[in-house]
This record gives C-alpha cells, sequence and structure tokens, in this order.
C-alpha cells in the first residue's frame, strides 16, 4: 500500500490549472523527491494530499484512504513558508503545536527537550520565536515538524536559509527518518541535495508530471548520446563522434545519432587508446531538470501564477 | 474535542496573560476607584462638621430637641444655641462655628430666617440645620405624624402585574441592564477585536498552514470562539465581582447602594440573548480574520459590523420615551440591535415573554448562522495570502 497516491488530480483556480491530471504514488519508507520550478503546482499538490484544498477532480489516498482527523496526527508537514508563532517563547509554541498533533504537555517536553539540544537551541528555548535568527526559526520549525514522531513527513525547501553545517545536520535528519521507517517527501531546488538524498522522484511543470521514477532510471533515460572517457592521451577523430569536450580531466564524446557506446568503444581499443576509465555520461538533476523545464512549450515564458495567491 | 480545547486554551492564555490585556482589564476597575475617590472627595468636602449656631427669638427653640441623625454620608453637624447676635458673631469670628442663624420673634407668621456665615453653608449642615428646626417645630404632634412630615413620603412606582416596581430607594436598578448591556458590547467587540487580529496574524505569518493540518478548520474555528467568549467572560466576571464588592463595601457608606439589585430577569436576558450576541459577534470576528488579508482591513470591516451594534445606544432618548414602541420591538428582534435594546428596556419596562423567546431563537439562530459562515470563511480565505475573500464568494463557491 503506497504511503500517498495521487490519482488524475486536477484542481483550478479561476481560469488557472494549476494541478493538471497529476498521478503518481510515493511507497512506504521511500524518500522522495517532488520536484519543479516556482509555479509549476507542487504546493497545491501537496495541499490537496493534506486536505487543505479539495480537488476539482481526481482522488488522493493517504496512509491507505481519505484524509481523517486521526492521520493528520500521523503527519509532518513543514511548509515553505514558515509558519511559527512569533511573539511567544519558543517552548510554548513547540507544546501548542505538538499538543495539538495529540501529544500530552510531558511528551511534548521530554522530546523537544532532545531535539532542542542537537539543534543547538535548548539555550534559546525561552526566547520569544521573533527573537531568534533565521536559521534558528528554521530548525524551530523542523522540531516542529518532528515532535509526534510522524510515519508521513512532507518538509517543503528543508535546506533553505541553513549554513553547510545545518545542512549537513538536516541531511543526516532525514535519512534518519527513512532508516526509522518514515516515508519522506521532500521539495527542494537544490537538485544536487535531492540527487543526494532521493530514491524516486517527480518532477511536475505547469501543473503537468514532466518525469516520474527512480534516480537511476530518470538519469539513464536522460543521458543521451554522450560517453565520459578516462584515456592517456590525445582522443582521436572517431566514427560516431560529432564534438569532443574536455571535462575535468577526462573528455566528453558526444555522439551523433543512431551512433551506439559499443562502437566508439570498439574503435577506441581498436585504434590502441590506453583507456582509465569509460562510462555512459550521466546528466546531473540540474540539467535534466533545466532540460525538461525549458523543453515545455510554455517553458521560455514566465511562469504563471497560482490563483491561490502564494502557492506554487 | 480535546484539540478544540487545546486552541481555546491557547487562545485565552495568549490574550489574558498579556499586558495589553491586564491594562484593559484593570482600566475599567481603575477608573471606578478614581470616580468613587471623586465621589468621596466631593462628599468630604461637602462635609463641613464644624458646628452651627443660631440665635433664637422666637422661642420656638428654648427648650429644644436634638437634631435627627443625618443620613448617609452626611456627617452630623453639631448646633449651638448663643443669647445674641454678638456672641454668635465671635463665635463665627473665631471659626468656632461655620455659620449662625437668626430666627426672628415673627418667623412663625414669615417664615423668614437670617443666615451669617463666612462661606457657604454646604447642602449636609443645611438639611440638618432645616431638620432640627422641623423637628422643634413639630414636637407637639404625634411623634409619628412628626417623622413622616420630617422624612416624607416614599413613592413606589409598581407595574399593573406587580412584577416591577421603582422607588427613590431603587432607582439605581433602572440603568442596570443597560449598564450590562453596554459593558456586554464593550467587551464582545474588544476581545473580538483580539480574535480577529489572531487570526490575520496566523495568515500573515503562515501558521495556519501548519495548524490545519492538525486540526479541521472547523475545530480551530470552534476553539477560537470558545477562547474568546472565555477572554470576555473573564472580563465581564471580573469587573463584575469588582463592582460587587465596591458595592458591598460602599453599602455602609452610601445610601442609595442598598437599593442596588440585579434582577432575575436581566440575568436570564444575559443568557439568552447578550451569550447568543457574543457567539454571533464573536464568529463574525472570526469571519472577518479569514477575509481579509491585513489587520487594518479587518478593524474598517469591524467598524462597519459594529455601527448597527449601537443603534440602540443612539437612539436610547426614543427608547427611553416609549420603550415599547415599534422601533423598540423592531430593535429587539434585529440580531445586531437585540441585546442592547433588550436590556436597555429590561430597565424602563415589562418585557413580554413572547418578545423575550422570539429574541432568544433569532439570536441563537443568528448565532448558528455566524458560525456557519465562519466556517464557510475560514475554509476559503485561510490561505489567501495578500488576497482578499470576496463574501460572495462565501455564498457560492464550494
Amino acid at each position: 500500500m503506497p504511503a500517498i497516491e495521487l490519482t488524475h488530480l486536477i484542481k483550478t483556480f479561476g481560469p488557472v490549472r494549476a494541478v493538471d491530471d497529476v498521478s503518481f504514488s510515493v511507497e512506504q519508507g521511500e524518500l522522495f523527491g517532488l520536484l519543479g520550478p516556482n509555479g509549476a503546482g507542487k504546493t497545491t499538490a501537496i495541499r490537496c494530499m493534506l486536505d487543505i484544498f479539495k480537488p476539482d477532480s481526481g482522488s488522493v489516498a493517504i496512509l491507505g484512504g481519505a484524509m481523517s482527523e486521526a492521520k493528520k496526527d500521523k503527519i509532518g508537514y513543514m511548509p515553505e513558508e514558515r509558519g511559527l508563532y512569533q511573539d511567544i517563547p519558543l517552548d510554548r509554541c513547540l507544546a501548542y503545536l505538538g499538543t495539538l498533533k495529540g501529544l500530552s504537555q510531558a511528551e511534548v517536553r521530554q522530546r523537544a527537550e532532545g531535539y532542542l539540544e542537537r539543534f543547538d537551541l535548548a539555550a534559546h528555548r525561552h526566547k520569544k520565536v521573533k527573537e531568534l535568527s533565521k536559521g534558528m526559526q528554521q530548525k524551530a520549525q523542523i522540531i516542529a515538524t518532528l515532535l509526534h514522531q510522524p510515519e508521513l513527513l512532507i518538509v517543503d525547501e528543508p535546506f533553505a536559509g541553513l549554513d553547510p553545517v545545518n545542512t549537513q545536520m538536516i541531511k543526516d535528519l532525514l535519512r534518519e527518518q527513512r532508516q526509522q521507517g518514515v516515508t519522506l517527501v521532500l521539495c527542494s531546488h537544490q537538485m544536487h541535495l535531492v540527487e543526494e538524498l532521493c530514491d524516486r522522484i517527480v518532477l511536475i511543470d505547469h501543473g503537468k508530471v514532466m518525469i516520474y521514477g527512480g534516480l537511476e532510471e530518470v538519469r539513464r533515460r536522460f543521458s543521451g548520446n554522450a560517453l565520459i572517457v578516462h584515456a592517456d592521451g590525445e582522443i582521436p577523430a572517431l566514427p560516431g563522434v560529432e564534438r569532443v569536450e574536455p571535462v575535468n580531466g577526462a573528455v566528453k564524446l558526444h555522439l551523433s545519432a543512431g551512433a551506439k557506446p559499443q562502437e566508439v568503444l570498439r574503435a577506441l581499443v581498436a585504434k590502441d587508446i590506453p583507456l582509465d576509465r569509460f562510462e555512459i555520461a550521466m546528466p546531473t538533476l540540474d540539467e535534466i531538470f533545466i532540460r525538461v523545464v525549458q523543453s515545455t512549450p510554455q517553458g521560455q515564458s514566465t511562469p504563471k501564477g497560482q490563483g491561490e495567491g502564494g502557492g506554487a | 474535542m480535546t484539540k478544540i480545547l487545546r486552541v481555546a486554551w491557547h487562545e485565552y492564555r495568549r490574550h489574558v496573560f498579556n499586558k495589553r490585556f491586564l491594562m484593559g482589564l484593570l482600566s475599567v476597575p481603575l477608573v471606578m476607584l478614581v470616580m468613587v475617590g471623586l465621589v468621596f472627595l466631593i462628599f468630604a468636602m461637602e462635609n463641613n462638621t464644624t458646628p452651627l449656631g443660631y440665635v433664637d427669638y422666637s422661642g420656638l427653640l428654648a427648650d429644644p430637641l436634638p437634631a435627627p441623625a443625618p443620613e448617609k454620608p452626611d456627617k452630623p453637624v453639631p448646633i449651638l444655641p448663643f443669647e445674641t447676635e454678638a456672641e454668635a458673631g465671635s463665635a463665627l469670628a473665631a471659626g468656632e462655628v461655620q455659620a449662625y442663624y437668626v430666627i426672628p420673634a415673627d418667623y412663625l407668621s414669615t417664615g423668614k430666617l437670617t443666615v451669617v456665615h463666612m462661606g457657604e453653608v454646604k447642602a449636609p449642615a443645611r438639611r440638618q440645620f432645616y431638620d432640627f428646626l422641623s423637628v422643634n417645630l413639630l414636637r407637639d404632634i404625634d411623634p409619628a405624624i412628626a417623622a413622616r412630615l420630617t422624612e416624607g413620603a416614599e413613592v413606589v412606582v409598581v407595574s399593573p402585574d406587580g412584577s416591577r416596581s421603582a422607588s427613590s430607594q431603587n432607582w439605581f436598578n433602572v440603568f442596570l441592564p443597560m449598564i450590562a448591556g453596554l459593558a456586554f458590547m464593550i467587551v464582545m467587540f474588544s476581545t473580538g477585536g483580539y480574535l480577529m487580529q489572531a487570526v490575520v496574524e496566523e495568515k500573515e505569518n503562515r501558521t495556519m498552514e501548519v495548524l490545519i493540518t492538525s486540526v479541521s478548520p472547523n475545530q480551530f474555528m470552534a476553539g477560537k470562539i470558545i477562547g474568546d467568549i472565555s477572554i470576555g467572560l473573564t472580563q465581564i466576571v471580573l469587573w463584575g465581582a469588582f463592582i460587587a464588592v465596591t458595592v458591598l463595601l460602599g453599602r455602609s457608606s452610601i445610601d442609595f447602594l442598598r437599593g442596588i439589585q440585579i434582577s432575575s430577569q436581566t440575568l436570564l436576558l444575559v443568557a439568552v440573548v447578550m451569550f447568543p450576541s457574543f457567539v454571533m459577534v464573536a464568529a463574525l470576528m472570526a469571519a472577518v480574520g479569514a477575509t481579509v488579508a491585513e489587520a487594518r482591513e479587518g478593524q474598517q470591516v469591524i467598524g462597519l459590523i459594529s455601527m448597527p451594534v449601537w443603534i440602540p445606544y443612539m437612539l436610547m432618548a426614543v427608547i427611553m420615551e416609549n420603550p415599547n414602541s415599534p422601533i423598540a420591538i423592531g430593535l429587539s428582534l434585529f440580531p445586531m440591535t437585540a441585546a442592547l435594546t433588550m436590556l436597555i428596556r429590561d430597565g424602563l419596562t415589562i418585557l413580554p415573554a413572547w418578545q423575550i423567546a422570539l429574541c432568544a431563537v433569532i439570536q441563537v439562530a443568528s448565532a448558528v448562522g455566524a458560525i456557519w459562515l465562519a466556517g464557510r470563511a475560514f475554509r476559503l480565505g485561510m490561505l489567501r495570502y495578500g488576497k482578499r475573500l470576496l463574501w460572495r464568494e462565501i455564498f457560492v463557491k464550494n
């Protein structure tokens, strides 16, 4: 049973179709990347998942069925736009948000203690939230999301505003959650982090699913006709190679249409070129993202607005 | 239910344990203390206990009866006889008396007497001298009749069905329901303002998005309304307790405070008319908070909503002149004006049972309607950032 299953989901705001026939599923225990440019419809899709918005058509199954009040206590959600009470002390803010997730005051105190220590916020617990730095507020928001030990965690841009040390801390935390069997949905524009953490991804653009699948499979699908060759010496002209491009001490061979990597390898061996390494050039997620977004008919135009004001 | 109470407690705690609220809470008792202090100061200034003198040429005060004890808060003023005006004049010059009266020989036929003073003789002392004179003029009449003539009559105005009465001893009771109504209105709108502000802030600082993934919009709104009403009741109860203590303490010093009492009908109106009105206003405030983009805009909308509520206050003279006029009854049956109108009328007339019942039904229905409206507004407007929800959307959009 998938943790989340969206089937032909459609949501419109006035004339704008923010989510357009989106279907994908998130398996239990996986770390799933939900990607897309600004205004692509990611936040609207998340809000539909969380029953904040009712979809116009299609269905959402979360933790095995429709959203219920009991299920809300099993879900942790950290929105892109951070939401903490600014004018109350941090510990009181965490206590309130924790008890709304069904925890007792004692449980909140005990769990918050550990997280505050871990995130280096223990000394700031009595400060008003507005007195904390942006990075501290970010960490406080993550604590509020994790306090009730959710089964499903949806985090939107969790690394925004964090320095490298704290970014590493959050990465470790997300991995730790996955090891504990928590299902995670990660929304981020930092593709290298998504690449590092996620098992599978979906890329939405203009409300539609553009890419969906395992990360390696997607990269392979977009690998195109290029090879990375580490060789001792110059690479001569080879049949099927259109262009040779130096890349980090190696060369990238761009193949012509229809040329096969095996044929190039055979040609290199035939020419007695000493090879240290020969591999299919896999694109980074960044490259895939740019390629997909720019290839859509609307890709060159300004991203459309989302009707609900501020959502993506 | 637990989550509703948690939202309510958070709302309550956030506002009640807050300097601004405590200042507001204490401002009324402080103002009252200042007012009571001023009243006592005025009484103290009026109460000059320096003796009064008199020179009697009429013989009416040859062997005088003592002056009757004055009514509180007047303090007894000794009344001293002098043989001659010269003696009295010396005593006045020496400050031994504040004034002296000269009762001429033909006083009985002319009714004229003379008062000689350095400063004005204040009313309490003047009253006591006239009471002293009256008691002695009436000394040969039956003491009961004399006492009645001195004290005057206490006219008690009674309604035909005997259910209501008013007299000079309890005239203040006429104004009590009106004052209670105004106090409720002030509390309703001030706490409603907190509620609206809180909802707008939760939208502005994006807390709303986190909250509604923990509680349903209806639970959230119900918690907010319960919290808001609890804040208002805290204010009312504390003010009421302060007033009750003040009245109890003041009874021994100020006579008219003894006649103050709240009728069971006033309490009934508070329960069946005022309370649903409170719920209605709180729900409307929550709805305003959910629909507007920023607090300032919310204040403007509240200003518009609160205008009809104060119509009875503006038409108070008309209602007081004829509390059973069609306009008074009409205002009693209109949701936004009913509460204040009913409480103003409560002090002045017998409210027919059907009007109380109909008004209660209308207010309860209005409160339910306002909660529904607030629920819709919440659902549709809670995540509108920087963009106002149109009221027509609440009614047409799913």
